[in-house]
C-alpha cells in the first residue's frame, strides 16, 4: 500500500495489484455452462507443470499456455469473447474506472466469538467467575433450540470476500500494475480477482474501456504510466492554492 | 643571515604542504535518506523500486536536503487558509518515521510558551521548500523526551538565520545533556528500553538502579532481529545518485 495525493493536496491510500502472466484459457458457451451468459476461463500466475496430473494439464495444453496457479471464471457477453491463449494486461483497465476486488481473506485459524463476530464479552472484574470472553446466552427459552447460523466460535478467515467500488487511480503499463483505491482483502502477494464494478452508482464511469481487451500487439502505443485527472503527478511543481 | 652566536643559522626546511583533496573527502561521505531503505518483510522488491522512482521524481522537483534528528529546519507549506497562502514553521526535528513515499518528520518548537509539534510528510505536494537552518546530530535517534524537558531546550527563533557550514566538514554531534522538568514524565525515559543518552538524569541512584530491572541484555545478541542493511544501502545509494545526476 502506498500514499497518493490529489491536485488539491488530499492524501489517499492505494493498493498496488500486479497483473502477472494472465491468459485466457477457455471459452464456455451459454448452453454448455447452463447460465445466463457465456463464460471465459482465465488463468493467473505461472507455476511449475510437474506437480499435477496429465488430465489437469489438458486445459493449459489446449490454450498453449504454461500451468497457472489459479483459474477463475468471468461471465461475459457474447460480443466480448476473446480467443483462448490471448494474454491479458493491466491496460485492460483505465484510470477513473471503478473495480471490485475479490480474494481469500487472511486466515486467522480457530477464533473465539469476540474476535470473530465482535461480541462484547463480559467485564474483567466485579465477581465474574471464569467468564470474560464467552458468548453468554445462545438462544431464548421459548425457542427451545439453537437457530441455524448462530454466531459461535470457529475457523475465521481464509474465505473469499469482495470489496466493491474501488477507484483505479493509476496504471503502469511497463510492469502491469494497477493502483486501486483503499484496501483489498488478502495478505501481501496473494492472488486476487479484479472485475468491473457491479454497483449501480458506477455504471456510467466505465465509459470507453478497451473492448474486448487491450491487445499488446495492436496499433495502440500507450505511455508507461497512465494517471487519473485528479492525481498529483510528481513531475509537476508543488501544489499552491490561489 | 648570522645568528647571535656568530655562526650561520642551521637551514630549516620549509613545512611540507598539506594537500586536502576536497573531491575525495566529498565522495567519502555518502548520505542515503533513511526512508529509501526498505523494511524487512515479504513484500515484492518491485514495489520498493516503483516507490523509489516516484520519490526520485519528487526530489528532482524539490530539493529535500540531508538532515538528521536534532537539526533545525524551516518548512514552507501551501495553506489555503493563510493570508499569503503559505505557512512557514521552524523547529527541531525530533523524529523521522515511515518508509517510502509516506516518510514523515516531526518538528518541535515552543511558540509563546506553548509547545507545538508538527508532523510533515516529506513527499507531500503541499510542501514548497525545506531549508536546513542548522545541520547537526544529537546523541539519540528520537528526541521525544524534549516534551518533558525544560522549555528552553525546544525554543528556537522563528526568524533564525541559517548557520553556514563548509561542505566537507563532518556533521557535528551536539553532546548536549538536557535537564528535565520534575517527574511525572510522559514516558519513563530512565528505563533502558529507550536507551537515551542525551538526558542529565538528576534522579536518586536508587531509582536509576530500579530502572535497570527492565533491561533486556539479550536483545543485542538476538540473531533473528539482525537486519544488515549495508549491501542494500550501497545498491540503493548508487541507483539514487545516478538518477539524481541525470
Amino acid at each position: 500500500m502506498m500514499p497518493i495525493w490529489t491536485k488539491s493536496g488530499k492524501k489517499h491510500a492505494v493498493t498496488l495489484l500486479k497483473v502477472q502472466d494472465c491468459h485466457v484459457l477457455r471459452y464456455v458457451s451459454k448452453e454448455e455452462s447452463g447460465g445466463k451468459t457465456s463464460k471465459l476461463l482465465v488463468g493467473g500466475k505461472n507455476v511449475s507443470p510437474f506437480y499435477k496430473s496429465e488430465s489437469a494439464m489438458e486445459i493449459f495444453k489446449e490454450a498453449g499456455v504454461p500451468r497457472k496457479q489459479k483459474v477463475t471464471t468471468f461471465n461475459v457477453t457474447d460480443d466480448a469473447i476473446i480467443k483462448p491463449g490471448t494474454p491479458l494486461y493491466a491496460a485492460h483497465f483505465r484510470p477513473g474506472q471503478f473495480v471490485d476486488v475479490t480474494a481469500k481473506t487472511i486466515g486467522k485459524g480457530f477464533q473465539g466469538v469476540m474476535k470473530r463476530w465482535g461480541f462484547k464479552g463480559q467485564p474483567a472484574s466485579h465477581g465474574q467467575t471464569k467468564t470474560h470472553r464467552r458468548p453468554g446466552a445462545i438462544s431464548t427459552n421459548k425457542a427451545a433450540k439453537v437457530y441455524r447460523g448462530k454466531k459461535m466460535p470457529g475457523k475465521m478467515g481464509n474465505i473469499y470476500r469482495t470489496t466493491f467500488g474501488l477507484k483505479v487511480w493509476r496504471i503502469n503499463t511497463k510492469h502491469d500494475i494497477i493502483y486501486v483505491n483503499g484496501s483489498v482483502p488478502g495478505h501481501t502477494n496473494c492472488l486476487v480477482k479484479v472485475k468491473d464494478s457491479k454497483l449501480p452508482t458506477y455504471k456510467d464511469y466505465n465509459k470507453n474501456p478497451p473492448f474486448p481487451t487491450f491487445f499488446a500487439d495492436g496499433d495502440e502505443k500507450l505511455p508507461e504510466d497512465l494517471y487519473d485527472e485528479e492525481i498529483f503527478q510528481f513531475m509537476d511543481p508543488s501544489v499552491t492554492y490561489a | 643571515r648570522i645568528s647571535s652566536d656568530g655562526k650561520p643559522a642551521k637551514f630549516q626546511p620549509p613545512p611540507k604542504p598539506v594537500i586536502i583533496d576536497k573531491q575525495k573527502q566529498r565522495e567519502e561521505r555518502r548520505f542515503l535518506s533513511p526512508e529509501f531503505i526498505p523494511p524487512r518483510g515479504r513484500t515484492d522488491p518491485l514495489k520498493f523500486y516503483i516507490e523509489r522512482k516516484d520519490m526520485i521524481q519528487r526530489r528532482k522537483v524539490i530539493n529535500i536536503p540531508e538532515f538528521y534528528v536534532g537539526s533545525i529546519l524551516a518548512v514552507t507549506t501551501a495553506d489555503p487558509y493563510a493570508n499569503d497562502k503559505t505557512n512557514r514553521f521552524v523547529g527541531i526535528c525530533i523524529q523521522r518515521g515511515g518508509k517510502g513515499l509516506g516518510a514523515t518528520f516531526v518538528l518541535r518548537n515552543v511558540i509563546e510558551d506553548q509547545g507545538v509539534e508538527v508532523c510533515y510528510e516529506l513527499y507531500s505536494p503541499r510542501i514548497q521548500a525545506i531549508e536546513v537552518l542548522k545541520l547537526e546530530k544529537r546523541l539519540d535517534d528520537n528526541l521525544m523526551y524534549l516534551r518533558d524537558a525544560l522549555p528552553e531546550y525546544s525554543t528556537f527563533d522563528m526568524n533564525m538565520k541559517p548557520v553556514s557550514r563548509l561542505d566537507h566538514e563532518e556533521i557535528p554531534v551536539n553532546k548536549l545533556q538536557v535537564r528535565m522538568k520534575p517527574k511525572p514524565w510522559s514516558k519513563r525515559w530512565e528505563r533502558p528500553k529507550y536507551n537515551i543518552k542525551g538526558i542529565k538524569f538528576e534522579l536518586p541512584e536508587k531509582k536509576m538502579k530500579e530502572a535497570q530491572k527492565w533491561s533486556q541484555p539479550w536483545l543485542e545478541f538476538d540473531m533473528l532481529r539482525e537486519y544488515d542493511t549495508s549491501k542494500i544501502e550501497d545498491k540503493i545509494w548508487k541507483e539514487v545518485s545516478e538518477e539524481l545526476k541525470k
